[in-house]
């Protein structure tokens, strides 16, 4: 055997192992283009796959987006339709009450109040799940304002005072003297607060409720911090977990005991929030609970320069002011000054009969609750002072001293919180007395209209009624009013048409129109309607008090920018 | 069986014995395939018998014996060949562990069609390992000369006690690996 015949077996070995090899690259190859081509194949089918899913999901989304809608269209016109009714029964028996103590039945007053503290309650709770149904849609809109934080706590304070002490509690407020103005949402503000006040009264018997409110400096604006603290039963930590989530009360035994709806505080937390604070609480069991808020001031406080003076030729009237608590002075002085009165104010007995004398301001408004003005004291040596006597006196008074008051000589008398509005009225009223003024009523609920129109009455004005918004303009055509109460929601014409009509004609352009609606009212709708009415009223949320004082001032102020009177 | 093993035996026998050698078992084993073998293609594994038989004539060497130093001989051919299977791996016993649950599985992915022998292990003793070799195919020396490769790549040392389970077909077999520096 030759090696040469060796090595040429081995090349033909070699040769055959070489194309097998690349016959085997080829058939590899191959198989890897084809993979590819089915890879690619795939591939589109799954984009087509994506492109009908995403078509499909949009359509899902689109269905969800317009479901959604409806049920909140659903719920918007739930709260109207449910807020309605118990807004009748509400101020009917409010009107029952009166007529019960006119009548002397006083048997009555006890069913009677039972009536309208179970409609208010009802109310309370659609007030609760609507807003909690509102969040949970992310429809619920802040409105911003500027606002005086301390006339809103004295605000708040006067309105929880009856519920604290009907369990017997003591309730103290602390609030620092410089909280000056906020740029927040007051009303969610307010109804934050009225949660965790109403919560201690609730759950707090023979105690001591408290709140508090500082403004530390954090940051530029600063921040305002409330505490609501309770001497009351207190949470074990268990029962605190949870305590902010919806439908969640501290345990299913305080649901039987206390009732409510679980949802407060859940409100309590989102309102907190949404205006870019938080609320936190600590509590022992047995004990007591305390909650504080933060929420961002977003406005430094305001100035405490005096009021400015309007010029000589529009001075309305002069009006002396004996109050010592600053937040009520600051916000009757501003609320007087914007209508065109000069104040003088005085903080001791001394000044007032001093100023009173060199003054002889068209009236007095005097504070007689704050012990430290001894305002009974001042009363008495103004009437019988031979100079002033005869100044007409506004009286701010515990509801008891009422009587005590007029017995004394006062003209009037005003509780706190006072209603500037409600002032300004009175005001107008001790300097000249007027002829009643005529007022509209347009809504499509009778019962609705009976109650405005039994209330209006009772003050000695004259009412008329239109039951559509068509019927409104055919009122206005025959007489114009000097108010207007407007309903918004009404078939056919509605309120927002009425009132569009009313600004665009000449004649009618400055009646005065207040809303009374139960509408839930979008931060839009309150806007226009802030800009082309007087006031919004929501049915429910008003006291019957306010309705009156509201068309009180109206009128008032109608008539004092047609003939104004200058004081000679 | 994968035609690389045919290439590393015959690379085996020139390089240990000659060229000529490897040209005379070729022909003295009339090979279907003509003992033209690539190394990305597949044959039948009873060539592989045939050559080593023939290999055992020419030499006189057991054909037992000649596989077993094969499987040496290409442990170490594995490692200059396929780094990647080595790397994180520092010691015999974690490489043996692995052969059923990572290199057989890389192997299936590109020769999906390769048969491959079983190899099951309990580590349940401390430095001793018992690993049972199964296969279609009588190459249980095969194994063993890896096993000893393995060790010896990892320069350990070990003794294997080999415990037949095919009654001398080769097919089936059982390891018993104590490595001799953890024994007390």
């Amino acid at each position: 055997m030759s090696q040469i015949e060796q090595l040429e077996r081995r090349l033909e070995r070699e040769r055959r192992a070489r194309k097998a090899a690349e016959a085997i690259a080829e058939e590899k190859t191959r198989e890897i283009y084809e993979t590819n081509v089915r890879l690619q194949q795939l591939n589109n089918q799954l984009e087509e796959l994506v492109r009908q899913r995403t078509t499909e999901l949009a359509a899902a989304r689109d269905e969800a987006i317009r479901a959604s809608q409806a049920k909140s269209d659903f719920l918007a016109s739930m709260s109207h339709e449910l807020r309605t009714p118990l807004n009748a029964i509400i101020g009917y028996s409010e009107i029952l009450l009166e007529e019960a103590e006119d009548l002397v039945r006083p048997e009555l007053r006890p069913d009677l109040e039972k009536i309208r503290g179970a409609g208010k309650h009802l109310l309370g709770l659609i007030n609760d799940i609507l807003d909690v149904s509102k969040i949970e849609a992310g429809k619920m809109d802040l409105f911003l304002e500027n606002f005086d934080v301390a006339a809103l706590l004295s605000d708040v304070s006067a309105t929880v005072q009856p519920l604290i002490a009907k369990n017997s509690n003591v309730f103290e407020v602390h609030c620092d003297p410089d909280l000056g103005t906020a740029h927040s949402d007051q009303t969610k503000v307010r109804q934050i607060l009225l949660n965790l006040l109403s919560n201690a009264a609730k759950f707090t018997k023979q105690g001591r409720i408290k709140l508090t409110a500082r403004r530390p400096v954090r940051g530029d604006g600063g921040y305002l911090e409330f505490t609501v603290s309770d001497t009351g039963i207190g949470m074990t930590p268990t029962q605190v977990t949870g305590l902010f989530e919806a439908f969640s009360q501290a345990d299913a035994t305080i649901t039987r005991n206390y009732g409510g709806t679980g949802l407060g505080l859940a409100i309590t937390r989102h309102f907190c929030r949404m205006l870019g604070g938080d609320v936190t609480v600590t509590s022992e069991y047995g004990k007591g609970s305390t909650f504080t808020i933060t929420i961002p001031g977003a406005f430094p406080k305001a100035a405490m320069e005096p009021h400015p003076s309007p010029p000589e030729e529009c001075i309305a009237g002069t009006v002396l002011l004996l109050e010592d608590e600053y937040a009520t002075r600051n916000a009757l002085g501003q609320a007087l000054t914007q209508e065109g009165y000069r104040i003088v104010a005085a903080t001791s007995a001394d000044d007032s009969l001093r100023l009173a004398r060199e003054e002889k301001p068209d009236a007095i408004i005097l504070d007689v609750i704050n012990p430290e003005l001894d305002g009974w004291t001042i009363l008495r040596l103004l009437k019988t002072d031979l100079d002033v006597w005869d100044i007409p006196v506004i009286l701010i008074t515990a509801l008891g001293d009422r009587d005590m008051g007029f017995a004394l000589g006062a003209a009037e008398h005003l509780t706190k919180p006072i209603n500037p509005k409600e002032l300004l009225r009175l005001l107008a009223r001790v300097k000249s007395a007027e002829a009643a003024p005529d007022v509209l009523i347009v809504d499509d609920d009778q019962a609705t209209r009976d109650v405005l129109r039994r209330t209006l009455v009772k003050e000695n004005w004259t009412v008329r009624e239109a039951a559509s918004g068509t019927e409104a303009l055919q009122q206005l055509a025959r007489a114009t009013p000097a108010v207007m109460l407007l309903d918004l929601m009404m078939p056919g014409m509605d309120g927002f048409e009425v009132l569009r009509a009313v600004r665009q004609d000449a004649t009618w352009r400055d009646i005065p129109v207040v809303i009374v609606t139960s509408k839930d009212l979008t931060t839009d709708e309150l806007e226009w309607l802030r800009g082309h009415a007087m006031d919004v009223l929501q049915k429910g949320a008003y006291r019957r008090t306010e309705l009156v004082a509201a068309v009180r001032a109206m009128v008032e102020a109608a008539r004092s920018t047609s003939s104004r009177p200058v004081p000679t | 069986m994968k035609g690389i093993v045919f290439t590393e035996f015959l690379e085996m026998v020139e390089n240990k014995f000659s060229p000529e050698l490897t040209d005379t078992i070729i022909e003295n084993a009339k090979l279907p395939s003509g003992g033209a073998y690539t190394a990305v293609g597949t044959y039948d594994h009873h060539e592989l018998i045939k050559l080593v038989s023939c290999l055992s004539q020419e030499t006189g060497i057991s054909a037992a014996e000649l596989t077993r130093s094969f499987g040496v001989y290409m442990f170490e051919r594995f490692y200059v060949l396929f780094p990647k299977y080595f790397e994180g791996i520092n010691s015999s016993f974690r490489f043996l562990e692995l052969i059923h649950d990572y290199i057989h599985v890389e192997v299936r992915k590109l020769y999906p069609e390769a048969e491959l022998p079983s190899f099951e292990c309990d580590t349940s003793q401390p430095g001793r390992l018992r690993l049972t070799y199964r296969s279609t195919r009588p190459f249980a020396p095969l194994a063993e000369g890896l096993i000893r490769g393995c060790i010896t790549h990892y320069k350990e040392a070990a003794d294997i006690e080999i415990e037949d389970l095919s009654n001398g077909a080769g097919t089936a077999a059982r390891f018993l690996i104590t490595r001799r520096d953890r024994v007390p």
